[in-house]
């Protein structure tokens, strides 16, 4: 079910959608996502999934997820400040 | 999810397949548009002569599309064999841990301890900002880059760094500088600007000095060489040697272009303009560099009377 992007979406809301995302792709993973500045979130994200990956492959699994929350010419996500990719 | 449209992904995919080392970048390698950028560059330039970069910046599809492409959001990327590799932060901690040398199948350069020497002032000095600028796991730098330029920094330690005692001053000394900083001398002075660091490196090409007798014997010899002045057109006009070009902007650009072995000979009215060019292109890795001590003027009178002084 792919995700509905609205403009003008507050901080947790997106925060929120980044959540629902991840979940979506990465099903049964502990996600936590903290807003910093306009359009600069912190993502942590813990998951099974994650299993024998380098550092490399599984922040592509995240943001491979959320990747059409950072593009076009005015996405609501500017900048991923941390990515933290933890095995459970 | 948003998906790659397929003409941009086979681009993508042509680029990646064809080059070895590829980073996708905001600008180019001479002239990095980004803070990102410029700091993979400046990494990747201690590994490899050669490699290809993509400026996303002169090419929206790609700009867009690598990001979906490489399942990552940021702008620089680095490819090598076709395999993503990573972005700066990533590209940096490889660095700092000796990971690169194998991704690139580069030998790391010798880890020989270099002498340094530093005088008095100049240690306590470094003391100072070392106690300043630094925190727990917060240590000197000092790199000497290909070009010659040393540059002194505090920053966290890495694996790769060798570690230098000198005058109860520790420093660290990158790999790729430790060949390059051996022997060099480092001692506060007081300048026009203020108090300042001056290194001397013996293994720097130097600017050599040429007396005008010796230019003379040069320009009869037929030997070829640049001989380049750096006058203003003004002066030019007043008083030239036959053989010298004026440099300007398009000069410039032509000598920048050069082997950097090529033997450079420049010419001002008396010599310091001639000293700030030399070290200009010094800076730029050349190696064969001479100014005429004296300048136009010194030869006007050792030389030849009929070069008008002025």
């Amino acid at each position: 079910m792919p995700i509905e992007v609205q403009a003008n979406l507050s901080s947790a809301q997106i925060a929120e959608t980044i959540h629902e995302t991840i979940l979506q792709a990465i099903p049964g993973a502990e996600i936590e996502v903290r807003p910093g500045g306009v359009g600069h979130f912190e993502i942590r994200v813990e998951s099974d999934a994650f299993e024998g990956l380098g550092r490399v492959k599984q922040q592509q699994l995240v943001y491979g997820a959320i990747s059409e929350l950072l593009s076009g010419s005015n996405p609501p996500v500017h900048a991923i400040d941390k990515l933290d990719c933890v095995v459970p | 999810m948003t998906s790659i449209e397929e003409p941009v992904r086979e681009k993508i995919d042509q680029l990646v397949q064809s080059h070895p080392v590829l980073l996708f970048m905001k600008g180019n390698r001479q002239a990095p548009q980004c803070g990102f950028s410029a700091k993979v560059i400046s990494i990747l330039d201690n590994y490899l002569d050669d490699y290809e970069t993509v400026d996303v910046l002169s090419d929206g599809e790609v700009r867009e599309g690598i990001k979906l492409y490489s399942s990552w959001p940021t702008i620089p990327q680095l490819y090598v064999n076709g395999e993503f590799i990573g972005g700066c932060d990533i590209i940096t901690e490889m660095a700092d841990g000796g990971e690169l040398f194998g991704t690139f199948g580069v030998e790391p350069p010798s880890s020989t301890v270099p002498e340094i020497h530093i005088g008095d002032d100049a240690a306590e000095a470094l003391r100072q900002a070392a106690a300043q600028n630094g925190g727990p796991d917060q240590y000197l730098h000092l790199s000497v880059s290909k070009d010659w330029q040393t540059s002194l920094s505090v920053a966290a330690k890495s694996a790769m760094d060798v570690e230098v005692q000198s005058n109860g001053v520790t420093l660290m000394v990158d790999p790729f500088s430790t060949d390059r900083a051996n022997g060099i001398t480092i001692e506060l002075v007081e300048t026009a600007e203020g108090r300042g660091f001056k290194v001397d490196n013996p293994n720097a090409p130097n600017l050599g000095e040429m007396s005008v007798q010796e230019l003379k014997t040069l320009l009869e010899s037929g030997d070829k060489f640049e001989f380049i002045d750096v006058r203003t057109p003004s002066e030019f006009e007043t008083a030239r040697i036959d053989g010298a070009v004026l440099l300007d902007e398009t000069e410039y650009t032509r000598l920048s272009a050069l082997p950097k072995q090529t033997k450079i000979v420049f010419i001002c009215h008396h010599g310091p303009r001639g000293v700030n060019a030399g070290q200009q292109f010094l800076g730029q890795g050349f190696t064969n560099l001479h100014n005429v001590t004296g300048g136009i003027d010194a030869w006007s009178l050792a030389i030849d009377p009929e070069t008008p002084r002025y």
